[in-house]
């Protein structure tokens, strides 16, 4: 039953100075808290980077191996490209002092690279200018030279050089080069 | 529930202060749950709170953090009402200036509510938890009483007298009379109309009687002898409704008669003052008027044998007188109000 007219204050156990006492400890526990919160968090995170860090080393290491497969690969390719380039100058410098051997006076009508030998098809207006302006500078290239004349409509000869060089390892002819026979064909020479 | 497990491993202490005309009395008592640890008193030369007051109630107070300060209200502006319905207690007195509150569902006691607040303030370095009206102190000291009986009854404070009027548990009147601002009025009350309706003076007066001859002197020298009249044995054949354990409470006023030529002008007053309120009772249509044939005293203060002889003589009551320790009693108020 209530007989005062007033309520009594509420007691607490805690008194001032101990109430700033638990304030102190309080907030220097809230800190350590805090702190070691802060300290977790950035270990998780820097856990979380390694980890990432790892996986991109690994992709790395993965994407290197693939780029040195490449950058071989492309090596090879480059160096046969070189190669081929360098074979189609000699070709190109072989057709050329193959068509400067060719006088004026005789016509080619075909002519046919093979692995170690050449077949010319022409018209000459004789054996003659053939034997002398062509058939010589053939035979001081080629080891065997061997030529057959057919007449033609107008008078004129037409003639198969067939020249061969000995296998005996003066060939500079590699697999991949004997593969490959080329057939030119012209039509005239004028030059 | 932590706060009650905490509270059962701390003391109490219960400080309650009671204001008496020129001093204050301090009553500390230190409890562990039901049973009383330690009890100090202790009376300091003021009426509100000085250093010396204070430095003794710091000094239990810094013994538990759950202690609690109680005071007996000193309010002026203080009573009770027969009733506890709103609508009802508008009657009589101001409520939005005071602060009321209901006794078992059967009466109101109310205090200034300025007066509550000075008291705070007053207070305000110790700081009040409870502060008590006397008519709740009076209606628990004589609840044995009031249940069974109809009859008045008045705590007696130095400066205060708590009179109220009770009709098995039923309150039928009460008032709170200042003896202090009494003194002024003292001449009034005197000439009071109270005074001629009783019209007691008339009948011993002494300046209307005829000394003529010397029978006439002998005769009035045997009526004479008060103390003759005042015994207790001669009270007696008043006194067929006493109960044997409340002769006890008559007997204890032989401890008062030394009071008597310092008292005697206090409890003069005691009794106009309460004789006054009688009458307004009676008069009063506001109040269920019944007869009243007892008077109950709850004595804090140690008031002579002639106040009880005034309202035997005066007024022709049975008056039954308990002393009342009146610091113990707010203690224990203070418990029942934890409880």
């Amino acid at each position: 039953m209530k007989y005062s007219y007033t309520k009594a204050r509420k007691k607490s156990i805690i008194t001032p100075e101990l109430q700033l006492l638990f304030i102190f400890f309080g907030i220097t526990l809230c800190m350590l808290l805090l702190t070691y919160a802060f300290l977790l968090f950035k270990e998780y995170r820097f856990a979380q980077d390694k980890a990432e860090i790892y996986q991109e080393r690994e992709n790395l290491s993965i994407s290197q191996s693939s780029m040195n497969t490449q950058i071989t690969f492309i090596e090879k390719e480059a160096l046969l490209s070189e190669r081929i380039y360098t074979q189609n100058i000699v070709l190109k410098d072989s057709i050329a002092n193959l068509f400067d051997l060719v006088p004026q006076r005789i016509t080619l009508s075909e002519a046919s690279l093979l692995e170690n030998g050449l077949i010319l098809h022409g018209i000459t207006p004789n054996e003659d200018v053939y034997n002398f302006m062509l058939q010589a500078p053939l035979r001081s290239i080629f080891h065997k030279s061997y030529s057959s004349f057919y007449p033609d409509k107008n008078g004129w000869l037409r003639f198969v050089s067939t020249n061969y060089i000995e296998d005996d390892g003066l060939s500079t002819y590699n697999d991949a080069d004997a593969k490959q026979n080329k057939n030119i064909e012209e039509t005239s020479n004028e030059d | 529930m932590l706060s009650k497990l905490f509270e059962g491993l701390y003391l109490k202490v219960f400080v309650n202060i009671v204001v008496f005309r020129s001093k204050s009395v301090v009553y500390i008592e230190l409890c562990n749950k039901n049973r009383v640890i330690k009890s100090v008193e202790d009376t300091f030369d003021t009426t509100t709170i000085n250093a010396k007051m204070y430095n003794f109630i710091h000094t239990y107070v810094n013994e538990s953090p759950y202690f609690y300060i109680s005071i007996l209200d000193t309010s002026l502006a203080q009573g009770a009402v027969a009733t506890c319905k709103s609508r009802e207690i508008v009657d009589f007195f101001d409520v939005s200036s005071s602060k009321h509150l209901c006794y078992a569902d059967r009466w109101t006691y109310y205090t200034s509510s300025i007066d509550l607040h000075t008291l705070q303030k007053v207070y305000g370095r110790i700081g009040l938890d409870f502060v008590f009206s006397p008519f709740v102190l009076l209606a628990r000291f004589f609840k044995d009483k009031i249940d069974t009986h109809m009859s008045m009854y008045l705590l007696i404070e130095e400066s205060f007298i708590s009179l109220s009027v009770f009709d098995h548990s039923e309150l039928l009147f009460s008032e709170h009379l200042d003896l202090n601002h009494a003194k002024d009025k003292d001449d009034l009350s005197m000439d009071d109309d109270s005074m001629q309706d009783f019209d007691l003076e008339s009948s011993v007066n002494l300046d209307d009687i005829n000394i003529e001859d010397d029978a006439d002197i002998g005769e009035l020298d045997d009526f004479g002898d008060i103390e003759d009249l005042d015994s207790f044995d001669d009270m007696d054949d008043f006194s067929d409704i006493k109960e044997e354990d409340e002769e006890d409470y008559i007997k204890d006023d032989n401890e008062y008669s030394g009071n008597d030529s310092e008292g005697f002008n206090e409890d003069y007053q005691r009794f106009s003052l309460i004789k006054s309120s009688v009458n307004r009772f009676y008069k009063d249509d506001k109040f269920q008027s019944k007869f009243i044939e007892s008077v109950f005293i709850a004595d804090g203060v140690g008031v002579s044998s002639d106040l009880k002889r005034y309202l035997e003589d005066e007024m022709f009551l049975n008056v039954f007188v308990r002393r009342i320790d009146l610091p113990s009693e707010v203690c224990a108020l203070a418990k029942a109000e934890l409880e």
